[in-house]
């Protein structure tokens, strides 16, 4: 039984705006689903179809099994939410949110080990809502989530205002949240985060499911490249072309004392980081990840695989490297 | 349970709004101001006469008190997002308009019982008897005057998305139920009537606009008023009216006045039920 499964799940509002396009989506028990898309891709409007907060125009949905319209009360039950942009009770305090999410889901949760685990001080939990900041809410908003450990995690936008080391924290809690067999889906603009915890992805775009797949099989489809530059003390001529002929290399570069291969594959850098120290000293690697920013602008620029998108996607990704 | 889930996180929250314990402050004032004012005078003082007045004096109070606790208690909600962590737990819409409801109720009423008592308390203090029996009855009536409008205050809240609505919304019933029925020459049913009888000629009685009038909650509170008080204590001179029809008894004011704690709630339940919250 997959843990939420759509079938042309469709949101009209009104004659011309189309939130959801027959979508159908599967996101397997256990796993954790990346769901990426730009602001406005038709994301939320998803996560609120599927907690029965709005209601489809065509298809339906299920949750951990259960019509999500029929039996909103028993999915609601097995699942931790964190909505996106809600704000909290001002005048309860931390620590009486989360009493009343385990008063209300019937759970035996100790308030303090959930404060613990999201990082945030008893003395915080002790002052009312109404005065924390964002990155504030955020933790507490995600420990009432994980009250009366549930099956499925929907999180939608959880990043937002969590600083760095908010955001480290808050991977390492889905980490240990599916270690544990939680299914997790969240919901992202930011690309970031997505690859260093998902199982899997899917892009939405203009209300559209563009993509899904394991994020190595989305780079392959689209067959992109993964780029590496090294800082070298001297350039053996010997070198670029023993570079250009290696299995997985489309293209070497020279630019002064810097060479630039690009990859078809992400391991493939590794080889071309052990022939350059082979040959010569390596200064300096930089190891330009941007496949995955390509990736997500070639899905969400409209045609899927023209090559003139590639490289408008390239240039965008490059103004944001250097800025 | 999650109706008294729901409720009980309510009740934490709302107890500690101003406002509630501003109105409820005030309230309790004007009650004891008039047992105050009535304890000395020309004649003996009467508890009964000062209950009559006070529901007289303080009618138009009630509907705001109630209006102003409630009509944000969904609406807000809906408004802030905060209603997705409510909608996130295992409740139903269902269970939040009933909870809400339930809470709100209970705090509209304890506001009323709570200037009673106060209210009670000095009457026994400068009045030969507290009458006991009356003051409940007032007290009681005064009660289910109040659930009405949180039923109503409820059913708006839950069928408008936003706080401005919410309180367009609440004003407006505020001005058809009370400003324009209270006065019966100048209400919105003399313009009724008005164009029925002067302009179509169809000749109606006036005991049907009579009627109609009855069917604010204000005013039905007004035609039950003789159901608690003794009859020779004379109240809203409407009252007496010995050729009235049985369906503008008291009793049938008091059902009126009833139907309006189920009513808009179950209608404002319906539209929630029905409503995109996204």
């Amino acid at each position: 039984m997959p843990a939420i499964e759509t079938t042309a799940l469709t949101k009209r509002y009104g004659e011309d705006v189309i939130a959801v396009d027959d979508l159908d989506l599967t996101v397997e028990e256990g796993e954790v689903f990346g769901f990426l898309g730009p602001n406005g891709a038709g994301k939320s409007t998803t996560i609120n179809l599927l907690l029965d907060f709005v209601r489809p125009t065509e298809g339906a949905a299920t949750v951990l099994g259960y019509d999500v319209q029929r039996e909103p009360k028993t999915i609601r039950s097995r699942i931790g939410v964190l909505p996106e942009g809600a704000t909290l009770y001002d005048r309860l305090t931390g620590r009486e949110h989360l009493e009343w999410v385990i008063d209300n889901k019937g759970s035996d949760d100790d308030p303090d080990e959930l404060l613990d685990r999201v990082g945030l001080e008893p003395e915080a939990a002790a002052r009312s809502a109404g005065g924390y900041s964002k990155g504030m809410a955020q933790r507490l908003g995600f420990a009432m989530a994980l009250v009366g450990d549930p099956d499925l995690l929907i999180l939608d936008e959880p990043s937002s205002g969590l600083d760095p080391k908010g955001m480290q924290e808050l991977r390492e809690i889905i980490t240990a949240e599916a270690d544990r067999g939680t299914t997790v889906f969240f919901s992202s603009h930011i690309l970031g985060e997505v690859e260093a915890v998902c199982d899997r992805v899917g892009i939405m775009n203009d209300g559209r499911l563009v993509a899904t797949g394991t994020l190595d099989a989305l780079r392959e489809n689209l067959d992109f490249d993964a780029s590496i530059s090294l800082d070298v003390e001297r350039v053996p001529d010997a070198l670029v072309t023993d570079l250009e002929t290696h299995e997985g290399v489309h293209s070497v570069t020279v630019d002064g004392s810097t060479i630039t291969a690009s990859c078809a594959r992400t391991p493939v850098k590794y080889e071309v980081v052990t022939q350059v120290g082979a040959a010569t000293t390596v200064l300096d690697i930089v190891s330009e990840d941007t496949s995955l920013e390509r990736l997500f602008n070639t899905y969400t620029d409209g045609e899927q695989s023209g090559e003139g998108d590639v490289d408008a996607g390239l240039a965008e990704v490059e103004t944001e490297v250097s800025a | 349970m999650s109706v008294l889930s729901v409720a009980k996180k309510d009740f934490l929250d709302v107890r500690r709004s101003k406002s509630v314990w501003i109105v409820s402050g005030l309230y309790t004032l004007l009650v004891v101001s008039l047992f105050y004012t009535g304890r000395s005078g020309t004649v003996e003082p009467n508890v009964v006469s000062q209950l009559s007045a006070l529901a007289s004096v303080g009618l138009p109070f009630i509907p705001i008190i109630a209006l102003m606790m409630v009509y944000l208690a969904i609406a807000g909600e809906r408004e802030s997002g905060s209603i997705r962590y409510l909608l996130s737990l295992p409740n139903t819409r269902r269970d939040i308009v009933l909870g809400k409801y339930l809470s709100r109720g209970a705090i509209g009423a304890s506001v009323i019982l709570v200037a009673f008592g106060v209210g009670a308390v000095t009457a026994v203090l400068w009045y030969p008897s507290l009458e006991p029996t009356v003051f409940a009855g007032v007290a009681g009536l005064t009660v289910l005057l109040t659930l009405a409008y949180v039923s109503v205050a409820i059913s708006i809240s839950a069928a408008t998305g936003s706080r401005s609505r919410a309180m367009a919304g609440s004003i407006g019933f505020y001005i058809v139920s009370n400003l324009m029925m209270l006065v019966p020459a100048f209400s919105i049913v003399a313009a009724i009537k008005y164009v029925l009888n002067d302009q179509f000629g169809m000749g109606l009685s006036d005991h049907l606009f009579e009627f109609i009038r009855m069917l604010s909650p204000t005013i039905a509170f007004r035609k039950a008023f003789p159901l608690v008080v003794p009859s020779d204590i004379e109240t809203f001179m409407v009252n007496v009216d010995p050729s009235a029809p049985a369906y503008l008894a008291p009793e049938v004011a008091l059902a009126i006045l009833v139907a309006w704690l189920v009513v808009p709630a179950a209608l404002g339940l319906w539209q929630f039920n029905r409503a995109d919250l996204g």
